[in-house]
């Protein structure tokens, strides 16, 4: 019984040793997300080394609080300086800064705060009575439909994520490639190694997640560094007020019900059902003049669909070992690097384990919401960082985490190259998520295919040969289609065009912040 | 708002930095080379030793496929380029997106990393990144004196000090620190 | 005309420090030049003045009957550099910088703008620590 297994995992979580492990994990979590430039996936590959001397149920606590206070440190620095680090906050940030400009700022950091432990409690419940349920299911899954749903993956996260559909396909490619590196688990062959020996073990994720994320993005804010700072909010004042409660709650529940089945399904990520519950806000609001000027739905319902599919995310993680987003695929690694293999059977294997790391959700979730409002004053002192001290920080941590995996000085000049391959692709707008998704799914897609095609004697019918494994391969195939037919019929997809026109707005606001100062 | 909707229409494609036309284009760089890796692929994946036990889908099967895609998918966007759709680059809190590629910068650090993983093992990792710390954090800073690199050499040391004593005497991760650290911190 | 510069920053020293730049401006019938910089190399930078604290320095100098002149660089340098080129540019008589006590280990980190401005900067300087209503 799920709620009895939850209870085990609360008695687990509340050991002041793991009570402990959560607090510096929320506290780092929110830290580092409320960083310029460094966004959940990031903050989560950057911290993972110093979970690696934990044994997996404190380490697992502490990166509950570090994946949930990075989200919260993300959506904060995006409303107190309108500058959304990801496209999960776009949203927030319009709303959110708009308020601001109307002497709401702080209702508008209580509106998102509030909604993010709403719906991260809500959702993270769901994940508790989903899981479970999820589980009976997907011990009956073959091997075929598995490979069916990888490929799913695969092609929802290329794309949705990103420009355009063939730049995420791209990414992909490389993260496959990546992921083909090393010695064959199946036959044991050695593959592309160029006969190195330290890359017959493959290339660690955790070195291909810093270097994309961590050093790609120091390296690409290096070559254009911008000059200037950007105007702090006011976040002094009242909280919320009756009337904002009164006009939060609904927002908040709307967007946790359309985050956690996105999170869940693997679509890529937050920023489809942030825009949805904008949408949604501004089509129901009994205020819509206030839309575009800061209206306090705007900001509710958006912060909350991107914390509930946060939550929605660790389903398909937990339950069949499937990462949709490039910081599930980093968790997967944690888990990986612990000896464990997320799947069908690690509730019966690591049950306390799972139902500890889902109480300590719950608890990080309690700490963030009581932690966050106070604290605003000391994260707006973090962005007081200087950016040359703050980039080589960066690297500073990628280089730790890297060479602490392994002791080895080559898996540092891999870690430079993979972050110039990085850097290549911020540059050309190619996304980093898919290949970071390819790299850790792509040895999964391949085992479960081999061992269908194994199963069946080389029949290929055998991957169409269940409902399930049809069903899923045809939205695979209208993911991969959708978009193209889409365009051709519109003219552009919307919700990309949106974000283009939004961001662009965006900097028109920072360039004139900028010019404000900049001139004598 | 609805200014900004309707506008979305109009909108041509997205393309925030602007590229002079007939200047070098990186991107159909990168497509062809997607396309060569996938190649590479195609061919390597030839070399690999089938184990005589397995059956028809071996080890070769899926960088077979995976080199097809890869061809594809360079191919593709080669053209795509070719006909002028350039990828928006990304956008950050510290991106300038107007501003030219600093490419010394990129080099400076490029190296100042190779440079402090090459050093790690001879003189520690606290000053091999204090030293590499020190190079990014100066030439991020604009001005290359000796002078500038005095306090960016320090916050280095200290924060390269800091990290390794909690990482390695609280948390037991093996990083070598250094002759002069490790003596001194040798009673605890 | 002869000119006055003071570093501007909004806390008690930044405030004592226009205060009393108001009262030798007055006192030597000069331009007052108000700089309030920026290295810009932070992402938040809160002694640099923007939207509402900018346009109330605007209205209480417009108010003072001085001719005045705000100065905001931003141009990746530190303070006592930008101070110098004002009082040189302007051709300062005087320049008015604002002192906050520091503990010894605080000089030790942080080192001390003042000492630098006092090094750089040719004309005569007035250090003050708070108001000259206070005082």
């Amino acid at each position: 019984m799920a709620i009895s297994d939850l209870l085990g995992g609360f008695a687990d979580a509340i050991t002041p040793v793991n009570l402990l492990f959560a607090l510096l994990g929320v506290l780092l979590g929110t830290a580092v997300g409320v960083l310029p430039g460094i966004g959940p996936a990031m903050t989560v590959a950057l911290l993972l080394p110093a979970t690696y001397v934990l044994e997996p149920t404190s380490a697992l606590i502490m990166f509950a609080g570090i994946y949930y206070g990075g989200m919260y440190g993300g959506s904060t620095t995006s409303i107190l300086l309108n500058t959304p680090g990801e496209s999960a906050s776009i949203m927030t940030a319009l709303e959110g800064n708009k308020m601001a400009k109307a002497g709401r700022g702080s209702a508008a950091l209580a509106t998102a705060a509030i909604g993010s432990f709403v719906a991260g409690t809500i959702a993270t419940l769901l994940l508790a009575l989903v899981a479970p349920t999820l589980v009976q299911v997907a011990i009956n899954v073959t091997t075929a439909d598995y490979f069916a749903l990888a490929v799913l993956a695969f092609v929802a996260v290329a794309s949705v994520l990103g420009s355009s559909p063939l730049r995420g396909l791209a990414a992909l490619c490389l993260g496959l490639y990546l992921g083909l590196v090393g010695t064959d688990v199946l036959s044991g062959q050695e593959r592309f190694t160029l006969g190195i020996p330290q890359l017959s073990d493959g290339i660690d994720v955790v070195v291909v997640a810093v270097a994309l994320f961590a050093v790609g993005e120091a390296l690409y804010v290096a070559s254009r560094l911008r000059k200037g700072s950007v105007q702090v909010i006011d976040h002094k004042g009242g909280w919320l007020t009756k009337e904002d409660w009164r006009r939060s709650w609904k927002p908040w529940l709307r967007g946790t019900a359309l985050g956690f089945p996105f999170g869940v399904m693997p679509a890529g990520g937050a920023e489809i059902p942030t825009f949805l519950s904008y949408a949604t806000e501004k089509k129901l609001t009994k205020h819509p003049e206030e839309f575009g000027h800061g209206a306090i739905e705007g900001v509710a319902g958006p912060e909350a669909a991107n914390n509930a599919s946060a939550a929605g995310v660790l389903v398909p993680l937990l339950t069949l070992g499937i990462p949709t987003s490039a910081t599930a695929a980093i968790i997967l690694a944690a888990f990986q690097g612990y000896g464990i293999q997320p799947g069908p059977t690690l509730l019966t294997t690591e049950g306390p384990l799972v139902w500890a790391l889902i109480a300590s959700l719950f608890i990080g979730n309690v700490m963030l919401v009581v932690l966050n409002l106070p604290l605003v004053g000391l994260w707006v002192k973090l962005l007081k960082i200087p950016r040359p001290y703050l980039y080589a920080g960066i690297l500073t941590f990628a280089s730790l985490g890297s060479f602490a995996v392994n002791a080895d000085p080559l898996d540092l000049v891999i870690l430079l190259g993979l972050g110039l391959l990085g850097f290549a692709m911020r540059r050309f707008g190619w996304p980093v998520a898919p290949a970071v998704i390819g790299l850790i799914l792509g040895p999964i897609a391949e085992t479960n295919l081999r061992r269908a095609l194994a199963i069946s004697d080389g029949d290929l019918s055998v991957l169409v040969d269940s409902w399930f494994s049809r069903v899923v391969l045809l939205l695979a195939l209208l993911a991969l289609v959708g978009p193209v037919v889409l365009r051709a019929v519109r003219g552009r997809r919307a919700t990309p065009a949106e974000v283009a026109q939004e961001q662009e707005e965006d900097r028109e606001v920072q360039t004139a912040a900028n010019r404000e100062g900049g001139t004598p | 708002m609805n200014e900004a909707e309707e506008s979305v229409a109009a909108e041509t494609p997205a393309t925030p930095v602007a590229q002079r036309p007939g200047s070098f284009n990186g991107e159909l760089v990168a497509a062809v080379l997607l396309a060569a890796l996938g190649v590479y692929l195609l061919v390597d994946a030839g070399a690999i030793a089938i184990p005589g036990s397995s059956n028809t889908v071996g080890p070769r099967f899926f960088p077979y496929a995976v080199g097809g895609l890869s061809v594809l998918t360079g191919a593709l966007l080669a053209l795509r380029v070719l006909r002028g759709d350039r990828g928006p680059a990304d956008d950050g809190e510290d991106v300038d997106p107007d501003a030219p590629t600093d490419w010394r910068a990129v080099a400076v650090i490029a190296v100042a990393f190779v440079a402090h993983a090459l050093l790690i093992n001879v003189v520690g990792w606290p000053l091999a990144v204090a030293l590499m710390f020190a190079a990014v954090a100066t030439t991020l800073q604009g001005r290359l004196t000796p002078v500038a690199a005095v306090r960016p050499f320090l916050v280095g040391l200290t924060v390269g000090c800091v990290v390794w004593i909690i990482f390695v005497k609280a948390l037991n991760v093996a990083l070598p620190g250094g002759i002069v650290l490790e003596f001194l911190t040798s009673w605890f | 005309m002869s000119a006055v510069v003071v570093g501007y920053v909004p806390h008690p020293r930044g405030r004592a420090a226009l205060d009393h730049a108001v009262l030798e401006a007055h006192r030597r019938e000069a331009l007052l030049v108000v700089v309030n910089s920026s290295r810009g190399d932070a992402l938040v930078d809160e002694e640099f003045l923007r939207g509402d604290q900018l346009r109330a320095l605007h209205d209480e100098l417009a108010a003072s009957g001085l001719q005045t002149e705000i100065r905001q660089p931003v141009r990746g340098r530190d303070v006592a550099e930008e101070l110098a080129a004002a009082c040189t540019e302007t051709g300062a008589e005087l320049l008015v910088i604002g002192l906050r006590k520091r503990s010894a280990v605080g000089k030790l980190l942080m080192g001390s703008a003042a000492q630098r401005i006092l090094l750089d900067v040719d004309c005569p300087i007035l250090g003050v620590k708070s108001s000259p209503r206070e005082s």
